[in-house]
């Protein structure tokens, strides 16, 4: 009878894989760990971070004595996307502020048995720092150095409770322009970055499992120079996002600016977003901006500044149907006029009734819609002259 | 009519009792009960007051004892015998004692953990404490998660759930794992064969993290009745068991007819068809408005069964509500809905597969048809009590197909009601599925030197060859995990495959529905291009099958036939394990198998005759299953005597007739082995007969059946010498169509001198 291992291999539907190539290994043992420091001036002005700004960057409470050197940037490369107990951040990268510059400090474990003098150095780390800030880490990164923490049964109390998540504030800010969010798109777009022979995330875990194979160093570097640019890049977008959300001012881009009034406005920030919309009046977002200033003020029981609104929007022809449309609403309900509505009624529908080439639902809906209120407004126009 | 009228009108029914063989009353008990134990908490036995309990049955007090000295144990009783609160009144109990202390309920469905959640926040709103116990599966939300993870008391999920998403997210369960104290199992019979020993080992990385986290949670386990509770138990759990098996509830009068449907054909020994003649039982049912569950044994019948019981009560508006088809395929909701609809006693007939065998709460039925029997003595005794409850009168029928196995029960009532039900038997050691859960278990926690994974010694030896394949490394005394994949993904714990096929309905052009799924085993039988496939009990026609992206397309069609498919099955021997010779060279081996099955064509059969209407092809990939067989090889001497012809009506014969007596003695399901013959079999040169097991890596079956081969071939030659049959039946060799005119004789001759071999030797 064949041995147990033997069965095993004979259960194989493939022959067993080689076993891994016995390479010279490199002398070196025990936790990596490098060092690089940039100048400041590698940054915006940082001055714009107030608890304030912050505040309305990223929708929660910042130290009110926070200064740049309170922040802890952390980034990790792990072996895998799953979010599993098995996945190990075999790489921290960590940004903070010092005297001499930006310091970015990483480690990397040079083998499994690495990762306890790791996390007790990084959790010694994060102790230091009262506000936390990562790319994506509130879903990833932090959940998954909180379970190496309790696998390795080192406590993870020394994490920041201050967790400012840049891509959430990002998201809103350039995803209407950008279409896509990731890191590398917004380095190339905000920052000018232009990364050379970066290693491609899906190839991390690979790359990893490769040298812990055959014990050669050089790819890691890779892995190591992405991280740190990964570092750099956050910390520039911390402060960029500051510097936009308190100076809409200065910023050039349409979408950029009616994406932050709309952001503005979520948070609650009415002035500010109003300034925001009334920025946008001079260029390609004009249309959407009047139409959300006119919702604003509707909804704030500002009716004859909504009114005002509509019919500056059908002076310069913007979304005449949505016009029409919400200026009947406002006459017939807040003003009272269901005279002068059904006249809006009948401009919205005629519109509509434009010959087209193709068959459009949506227009279809909207249709009936005016149909519905059209004929409303005329029963209760019959009622009134009905009436003595 | 009231079915007690219904019954004494069948008794005079000359035309049904004709066929009738057997009728058993089984007379009503009275229930045995014991006082609360005084160790109850006394808000406890509040709440059971309020609801009319001033007792608990015995088996419930006992069971609350066992807990509280600590014990794991199982409850072995049958169906509605109040189970539930022998786990839910030490569990709620510990909870009250303790607020942090946690309990995990698992069930084998989805539908039974809604059921006995419902169940749990009835008794949880009486006590008006704050306990929270919540189901988590498939079907729970995504925002609901995360707080039962922290405040549930108690969960209840399934062993596919706590495999593939608690398990490898250990770290959000910290407070579930730290302050385990009670793990419930339901239904543990279920757990047999694969699925039991994947539980076994889901349970092993369960008891390896609990250990990590500091807790040792006691076990709670109940079964319906099995020949071997307490050793299935403990070979799931790895604990000594103790079992509580004296029933303290009382039942009503039962009846159980075991009807043969007449024979039309006596040379051939064929029968009326089980389906038709089930169909006229149930018709009598629906009548006289008794409720009733119909069990059949495939989704087929069900659904073909559904549609005729369904003509038979559509009312004017081409309603025909109160008959429903159940089977798994069925979405969630739709399955609820007919659960309710039951409990409701809106429904009046459910025609089910075994998928209703559980105890999921269906109201009181009072009547239950058996289309077929069900093929083992547990599962028939556990379809039978869906009927009944506590006082009423309920009736069972069992309607035989003319399959051999259903013969020999209907003819032989007394196997059927003398024979202890079958053992449950599990092999948590299979190496293909140890090796599926010792990946996940050194994903979730690395081994340490030294360490067993559930007390395995070859723990050690296994880890190495995970090394030896890049998924492990091992280092300074631990094995880390060094895949960028989860393993448990790709393992399902019931069937060979992960991946589900779903069912897309394309009748409508613009409005695609998915309508069901199925297992990727069933598929090739069920699935393939052009077959017939029923839902609900419309016909649809599969247009297209994408086997690489698991997607079956179908569009509703109108025909008369319904389509069968035929599985071919080919063997190769892969290793001798053991091996004995009598003198004359017949062998008898046990070693391992490599199985390979493929769905080549399949017969199209008309919807009320059952006649062939012709075949068609199926073009889908072979698949491979490795498991454990025994074969018995026939020497050239013995072979010589015959003609090719001949010899090859033999072997089917011998075959036929080793599968119909090798689950009785091997008491399993006649599914869960095959037997098969090679005339020239590839490694051997010689005649050989196989018996294996059909599930991938072995059940432990074989190697039974190996130690008893004398046994069978006895067996196997007295129900050939018994049956009355003139040159073979169903119920012996198969007809003489198969097995040619001297079929039978020379099956006897072939399998005495087998024996004749053996009792020399």
């Amino acid at each position: 009878m064949a041995g147990l291992l033997n069965k095993l291999r004979m259960m194989d539907a493939a022959p067993a894989k080689a076993p891994a190539p016995q390479n010279e290994k490199s002398a070196e043992t025990g936790l990596y760990r490098r060092e690089a420091v940039f100048p400041l001036s590698t940054f915006c002005d940082r001055s714009y971070a107030t608890p304030e700004t912050l505040r309305t960057v990223f929708g929660c409470d910042f130290p009110a004595s926070v200064v740049p050197e309170d922040v802890l940037f952390l980034d990790t490369e792990t072996t895998g996307l799953s979010g599993g107990v098995g996945t190990v951040a075999f790489q921290v990268g960590l940004g903070y502020f010092t005297e001499a510059g930006f310091a970015v400090e990483q480690f990397l474990m040079r083998d499994y048995p690495d990762e306890e003098a790791m996390l007790n150095l990084l959790a010694a780390r994060m102790k230091r720092f009262s506000v936390l800030c990562t790319f994506n880490g509130k879903t990833f990164d932090v959940p998954l150095l909180k379970t190496r923490f309790l696998m390795n049964r080192i406590r993870d109390d020394g994490i920041p409770a201050c967790h400012a998540d840049v891509l959430f504030p990002a998201r809103r800010l350039w995803k209407l322009r950008l279409k896509q969010c990731n890191l590398g798109t917004l380095e190339t777009a905000l920052l000018g970055v232009e990364r050379e022979d970066d290693l491609p995330g899906a190839l991390v875990p690979q790359t990893y499992f490769q040298y812990l194979k055959d014990r050669n160093f050089t790819p890691l570097i890779g892995i190591l120079d992405h991280n740190r640019q990964d570092i750099v890049s956050l910390a520039q977008l911390f402060y960029v996002l500051c510097v936009q959300f308190s100076q809409p001012e200065a910023i050039l881009e349409q979408e950029d600016l009616f994406s932050l009034a709309r952001a503005l406005e979520k948070q609650g920030q009415k002035e500010k977003a109003m300034k925001c919309y009334r920025l946008c009046e001079g260029g390609s977002f004009r249309a959407q901006a009047t139409r959300a200033m006119a919702v604003h003020e509707k909804r704030e029981g500002q009716y004859r500044a909504a009114a005002k609104l509509l019919e500056t929007m059908l002076e310069r022809g913007d979304d005449p149907v949505f016009a029409y449309e919400a200026l009947a609403k406002l006459y017939e309900h807040q003003f009272r006029d269901p005279e002068q509505a059904l006249h809006y009624v009948r401009q919205a529908l005629l519109l509509l009734a434009e010959p087209r080439l193709h068959k459009d639902e949506a227009v279809q809906e909207k249709q009936n819609e005016l149909q519905y209120r059209y004929a409303r407004l005329r029963r209760k126009l019959r009622q009134e002259s009905a009436m003595p | 009519m009231n079915l007690d009228q219904l019954l004494g009108q069948l008794r005079q029914n000359s035309k049904f009792m004709s066929c009738v063989t057997h009728w058993r009353t089984l007379a009503a008990t009275e229930g045995k009960y014991a006082d609360f134990p005084e160790s109850m908490d006394p808000r406890i036995q509040d709440v059971l007051r309020k609801r009319g309990i001033y007792r608990l049955y015995t088996h419930q007090a006992q069971s609350f004892e066992l807990a509280q000295e600590k014990k794991d144990f199982v409850v072995v009783t049958p169906t509605a015998s109040g189970k539930t609160l022998c786990y839910n009144l030490p569990v709620l109990s510990a909870i009250l004692k303790n607020e942090d202390a946690r309990a995990l309920y698992l069930f084998p469905t989805k539908a039974l953990s809604a059921d006995q959640v419902s169940g749990l926040y009835d008794m949880i709103q009486a006590l008006d404490m704050d306990i929270k116990a919540y189901t988590y599966d498939g079907d729970t939300q995504n925002a609901a998660r995360k707080s039962i993870r922290q405040a549930g008391h108690i969960v209840v999920t399934n062993p596919d759930m706590l495999h593939a998403n608690i398990l490898p997210h250990h770290t959000k369960w910290v407070k579930l794992f730290e302050n385990l104290q009670y793990i419930v199992i339901d239904e543990i019979h279920t757990y047999r064969g694969v699925f039991g020993s994947h539980l076994a080992n889901v349970l092993r990385r369960l008891e390896r993290l609990c250990a990590f986290y500091g807790s040792h949670p006691q076990y709670i386990l109940c079964s319906a009745t099995i020949q071997n509770p307490v050793e299935l138990a403990q070979a799931l759990t790895g604990r000594k068991v103790t079992a509580v098996t004296e029933n303290g509830a009382p039942s009503g009068e039962r009846h159980f007819i075991f009807y043969n449907p007449p024979v039309v054909n006596k040379q051939l020994g064929i029968r009326k068809g089980c389906l038709n003649e089930t169909r006229a039982v149930a018709e009598e049912l629906l009548r006289n408005g008794i409720p009733t569950i119909v069990f059949a044994k495939s989704r087929v019948q069900v659904e073909v069964l559904t549609r005729y019981l369904k003509d038979c009560v559509r009312d004017a508006y081409g309603f025909s509500g109160r008959v429903r088809g159940y089977r798994g395929g069925y979405l969630p909701g739709e399955r609820r809905e007919i659960e309710r609809g039951l409990r409701a006693g809106e429904v009046d007939m459910v025609v089910s597969t075994n998928a209703l065998e559980l105890g999921v709460d269906i109201g009181s039925l009072s009547a239950c048809v058996l289309c077929g029997y069900p093929g083992s003595i547990a599962s028939t005794w556990q379809q039978a009590g869906r009927a009944g409850r506590r006082k009423d009168t309920a009736v069972t029928i069992l309607v035989a197909s003319s399959a051999p196995l259903d013969q020999y029960v209907i003819e032989h009532p007394d196997y059927f009601f003398q024979t202890s039900p079958e053992n449950a038997l599990v092999q948590p050691n299979n190496l293909y599925i140890l090796l599926s859960h010792l990946k996940c278990s050194a994903y979730e926690l690395p081994f340490k030197d030294g360490e067993l994974f559930g007390g395995l010694p070859d723990t050690e030896e296994c880890l190495e060859y995970l090394v030896e394949n890049n998924i492990l490394r091992h280092l300074d005394g631990k094995y880390y995990w060094m895949e960028e994949e989860l393993p448990s993904g790709e393992i399902s714990l019931r069937s060979a495959t992960a991946e589900n096929f779903v069912i897309i309905d394309i009748t409508n052009p613009a409005h695609h529905r998915v309508i069901g799924e199925m297992d990727r085993f069933t598929v090739p039988m069920l699935l393939h291009e052009n077959a017939i496939y029923m839902h609900e009990a419309r016909q649809y026609q599969v247009e297209k099958l994408d086997f690489d992206a698991c997607k079956a397309f179908i569009r509703a069609v109108d025909v008369d036939y319904y389509t069968d498919a035929d599985m071919n099955v080919s063997l190769h021997i892969l290793d001798k394990l053991e091996e004995k010779q009598a003198k004359s060279g017949v062998d008898v081996t046990l070693g391992e198998l490599r199985v390979s099955t493929i769905v080549k064509v399949f017969k199209k059969m008309k919807l009320d005759t059952h006649e062939n209407l012709g075949f068609g092809e199926v073009r889908l990939p072979q698949s491979d299953m490795h498991t454990v067989g025994m074969w018995w090889t026939i020497p050239d001497s013995l072979a010589a005597r015959y003609s090719n012809d001949d010899l090859q009506g033999a072997l089917v014969g011998v075959a036929n007739l080793l599968s119909i007596v090798a689950p009785l003695y091997l008491m399993c399901s006649p599914r869960d082995i095959r037997v098969v013959y090679q005339v020239k079999a590839p490694i051997t040169d010689k005649p050989t007969i196989f018996l294996y097991d059909s599930f991938p890596g072995g059940v432990g079956l074989s190697e039974k059946a190996y130690a008893m081969q004398q046994l069978l071939l006895e067996q196997a030659l007295s129900v050939v010498l018994e049956c009355g049959c003139a040159d073979g039946c169903p119920a012996c060799v198969g007809p003489a169509a198969e097995v040619g005119a001297d079929g039978k004789q020379n099956a006897q001759l072939i399998l005495k001198e087998l024996l004749a071999q053996w009792q020399d030797f």
